[in-house]
């Protein structure tokens, strides 16, 4: 966010910016900035890889010791070794999954399959001390309810005081996706952005509902909501081609 | 992976030609050498910490993360979802690299880490965070900082 290094630079304070997008870069001109060559996401790289990202720290930081500018951009040469498939992956076997093409009620497989899950995600908080779940409040389980309820064509209220419901609808979203993608890790294996997003996004039931929900909710009269559904549930590499 | 000829046409085309502000001024500060120079970062993740406001679309403020902050207790509320989030998930100094940051300070590389550290969301007009980034940089000097590094998602 090339910007935002303007500003404060402007009040007095020395920045470095990551750019993952250098063409963006180059039109806003920042003081200092490295560009790196890494999936949007993964400003500093491989996750797990505490040698390689203490390098693209100090080659950032080493920019604010330079003389002369601005302005300047440089470019990180190392790829993230992360982002190869990992052959020894598998995703998670769940029966919902196989089952939910043939399926006729993706609000169910979706529920169901949250359940089968649990074991995979409590193998995963165990091996990594956390969980990125938790942008709605609700328990996963009420994540899942809650989506499905859209599903099922019910419009649910929100359950929580200051957040609407097509901004619940989204967080219940980011939670699914989240619960989901971090079970299909648990494990040693070390599965690419890719493998996971490709799981998820054609085999998962959560998938298959995220997918049958945003061509159910495009066509609601509420502006926010459609606009939810359309940009910001399905990625726009894995929006169907129409 | 993101060089721009890697992301599917559309999504390449979109994000180079995207608009940006166009800035005159060329401002420029230096400072002492890195070994004594104490940092702070400054993300556009959309970074929360788990329990407080989340982003709401395009929030144009900021929120507060406080170098006490644990890896469990810190969520991605950015309103994008065309970027990878697995990585975080497995560890968060792929977003927010507080832990490598004490290291460095452990290492003496940098002088020292700064007691809070920040994020906006991204996804806003730069226009609107102006004036947060701007009262930003005065909480930022009174904690010293005199090296920010600015991660985008």
């Amino acid at each position: 966010m090339s910007a935002l290094a303007h500003y404060l630079e402007e009040e007095g304070i020395p920045t470095v910016a990551i750019s993952l997008i250098r063409p963006q870069t180059e039109n806003t001109k920042p003081p200092r900035a490295l560009w790196v060559p890494f999936e949007l996401g993964r400003p500093f790289g491989p996750p797990s890889d505490p040698e390689f990202q203490k390098r693209v720290i100090m080659a950032a930081l080493r920019l604010l010791e330079r003389e002369t500018g601005p302005v300047i951009i440089e470019d990180f040469p190392d790829d993230d070794p992360r982002a190869q498939p990992d052959p020894a992956w598998r995703p998670p076997s769940t029966r919902v999954a196989m089952a939910a093409g043939a399926a006729d009620s993706p609000a169910l497989c979706l529920e169901a399959e949250i359940l089968e899950l649990r074991g995979a995600h409590q193998r995963w908080v165990a091996q990594h001390r956390r969980t990125t779940v938790g942008l709605s409040g609700l328990p996963i389980g009420e994540c899942a309810r809650y989506v499905a309820d859209w599903l099922r064509g019910k419009a649910p209220p929100s359950p929580r005081e200051g957040f609407s419901a097509p901004l619940i609808l989204r967080f219940a979203v980011d939670d699914v996706k989240a619960y989901c993608l971090e079970a299909a890790a648990a494990g040693t294996a070390k599965p690419s952005s890719r493998q996971l997003g490709d799981w998820f996004w054609n085999q998962a039931a959560a998938g298959a509902a995220m997918h049958a929900l945003r061509a159910a909710l495009q066509a609601s009269d509420d502006e926010r909501l459609k606009l939810i559904v359309s940009n910001f549930m399905v990625p726009a590499t894995r929006v169907p081609a129409t | 992976m993101t060089r721009l000829t890697d992301l599917p046409p559309a999504q390449a085309k979109r994000l180079a030609e995207l608009e940006c502000p166009e800035f005159e001024a060329r401002p420029w500060v230096t400072g002492p050498a890195l070994s004594q120079r104490r940092v702070a970062i400054v993300s556009s993740a959309g970074l929360v910490v788990r329990g407080e406001d989340p982003f709401r679309g395009r929030d144009a403020d900021y929120r507060v993360i406080p170098a006490e902050t644990r890896p469990d207790e810190l969520l991605i509320s950015h309103i994008s979802i065309n970027f990878d989030r697995t990585g975080f998930q497995e560890d968060w100094s792929v977003v927010f690299p507080l832990d490598r940051l004490r290291e460095l300070a452990g290492e003496g590389a940098i002088g020292s880490v700064a007691q809070t550290h920040y994020s906006f969301m991204g996804a806003t007009d730069p226009v609107q965070m102006e004036p947060h980034a701007r009262e930003l940089a005065g909480r930022l000097k009174r904690d010293a900082v005199d090296a920010v590094i600015l991660p985008p998602v």
